[in-house]
């Protein structure tokens, strides 16, 4: 018993001893902080801590840390007061790193589905058969209009994507030298079509405005049975369908986009900086990736997807089942109006007749 | 293997703008385009300081990376240069490029940009070394002379370092500790020899 108690009153002893070199080790540093916490900071002079590094100083501005810094240059030219550009890296980054590969997974994507599509579902013929009897849809000019836009687009959109694609694609067939005279052509045509391009795009906004405005109960109907594509009844649908509206928007709203970002990348007499430049690169190439890929959409279904539906582009008529089939609600209106079966001609020469009446009654 | 590098010394920079001149003599720049250029921070301020920025020979260049004709190559010393043959005018090395170093020549309607032209190192291209065409196209081809660029060459101050990446980096070590003992050994209190706001002439150390 002796022996235990001896021992319990040496260890509080250590514990005791133990305790108090901890407070001193530890928490005794920690007093001039509290004093300095509480202390009256006005009264006291700034001494050796204010002397800045002008290194530091220095390379933090020129490595623009604090956002950009632009010094003064004798060489004249755009940003070369700048003497590093951090934006640069980012822009790297985006078109290295994000822009090749996802958009080659997107376009290779929407490939694939339309590929399955077609194997699966076969061309969706018209199943009443023709029944020879035409009705006119799309009009000279508006095929004009159809045309200049989806010939000069789809130039620029090969074109880009040779620019995009063609250091991993065409490179190892053709050689570094030989698609540098490939990609020297196709920069030249992608500059020369984009003029024409913005007048189609103006030209198409205007022409198919009134038959894309959106009819909301019909719309929606047609989105919530896929159009009918996915099996079921083919939902109702007016002169053009709810997909070919959003298609119609999406040229507009992303044929602006690009439009608009290609102008800025287009003339660099205007000396605009890379950061714009880099921006509207990135607009231009996302719009571009969105359209191009809804282009294959409308390519697929308005050729081989659909039988009697390129036809409508080309000749300008459709065929009445085709129309009952596919556009219900517009076959209704033309055979109230009596347009089934009528020419372009024809009913050229009825409105003259008809505003040619009244002036000589 | 070498790495060929330069390094401007901001504390000897002079702002004379005589590396610019050289690399324009030497090279016979086409007009509008600067391959060096001196930029001054905080010009008529205190703390003022130069730096003359050209190409810096990026290991890992960004100008290469988004090249859509992959026209940049480096040479065995580290050089990056590329293929005016190839290269197709876009303009993408200019937005990647941290330093601003590839420049355009403006050819055609709207300024549209023509071949690229940068910083060689004094390295030519990759046509036949000192050939005319090359000359024509690149400029001189010092390397291949055994000699290193005109612009730190020309450098009156030495402040502008070129050479292997290993040496230039010896030789501004031995500045920064030079300059660390003379500030020492000169009795000055720290803010008196460097540029603070006071102090009067503030500035440069000796050496």
């Amino acid at each position: 018993m002796r022996m235990t108690t001896a021992r319990v009153g040496h260890g509080h002893k250590i514990i005791k001893w133990f305790v108090a070199t901890v407070l001193l080790v530890l928490v005794l540093p920690l007093v001039p902080y509290v004093f300095d916490a509480y202390a009256d900071k006005s009264a006291a002079p700034a001494t050796t801590s204010s002397v800045p590094s002008p290194g530091a100083e220095l390379w933090r501005a020129v490595r623009q840390r604090d956002g950009i810094v632009s010094g003064t240059t004798q060489a004249r030219g755009v940003d070369a007061g700048t003497l590093i550009n951090p934006a640069g890296e980012e822009w790297r980054e985006y078109r290295v790193t994000k822009l090749v590969p996802y958009s080659a997974y997107i376009f290779g994507a929407m490939l694939a589905v339309f590929l399955i599509y077609y194997l699966v579902r076969g061309r969706i013929r018209i199943k009443g058969g023709r029944s020879g009897v035409l009705i006119p849809r799309f009009s000279l000019y508006a095929r004009w209009v159809h045309w200049v836009g989806a010939v000069s687009f789809m130039v620029l959109a090969f074109t880009g994507l040779v620019l995009l694609y063609g250091r991993f694609i065409l490179i190892p067939v053709l050689g570094a030298e030989g698609f540098g005279v490939t990609a020297s052509v196709g920069k030249w045509l992608h500059d020369v079509t984009s003029p024409l391009f913005i007048v189609a795009l103006i030209f198409m906004i205007f022409t198919f405005l009134k038959e894309s405005l959106i009819n909301f109960k019909v719309d929606m109907m047609w989105f919530l049975r896929a159009g009918g594509y996915l099996g079921g009844k083919h939902p109702s649908a007016e002169k053009v369908n709810a997909g070919q509206k959003l298609w119609y928007w999406a040229v507009a709203l992303g044929g602006l986009a690009i439009v608009a970002s290609g102008l800025v990348m287009y003339f660099p007499n205007f000396e605009q900086g890379r950061q714009l430049i880099q921006d509207s690169h990135m607009i231009h190439t996302l719009a571009s990736v969105f359209v191009i890929s809804f282009m294959i959409v409308h390519i697929y279904l308005a050729s081989f997807g659909v039988e009697g539906a390129l036809e409508c582009m080309t000749t300008g008529y459709c065929d009445s089942n085709w129309a009952k089939e596919h556009h219900d609600l517009w076959y209704e209106e033309m055979e109230k109006e009596g347009k089934i079966g009528t020419t372009f001609e024809s009913e050229q020469q009825a409105a003259a007749t008809a505003s040619a009446k009244p002036t000589e009654g | 293997m070498a790495a060929m590098k330069f390094y401007c010394d901001a504390e000897r920079c002079i702002e004379c703008n005589g590396c610019v001149t050289a690399c324009k003599n030497e090279n016979e720049v086409p007009w509008g385009v600067n391959r060096r250029r001196v930029v001054t921070i905080k010009d008529g301020e205190p703390g003022e300081r130069s730096l003359s920025v050209a190409c810096m020979h990026c290991s890992d260049a960004p100008c290469a990376a988004v090249c859509p004709v992959d026209c940049f190559y480096t040479t065995d010393d580290g050089i990056v240069l590329h293929d005016k043959d190839i290269c197709i005018g876009c303009g993408y090395c200019f937005y990647a490029c941290p330093f601003g170093a590839p420049q355009f020549p403006s050819d055609g309607a709207f300024a549209s940009r023509g071949k690229m032209d940068k910083c060689t190192f004094c390295a030519g291209g990759p046509l036949e070394d000192n050939s005319s065409e090359e000359y024509r196209k690149y400029g001189s081809n010092r390397i291949a002379e055994g000699k290193l660029p005109a612009c730190a060459e020309m450098c009156a101050t030495k402040a502008l370092l070129a050479g292997d990446a290993d040496m230039v980096a010896d030789i501004y070590r031995k500045r920064v500790v030079n300059r660390a003992s003379a500030a020492l050994g000169s009795g000055y209190q720290q803010r008196q020899m460097n540029f603070g706001p006071k102090g009067g002439m503030s500035g440069k150390v000796t050496n």
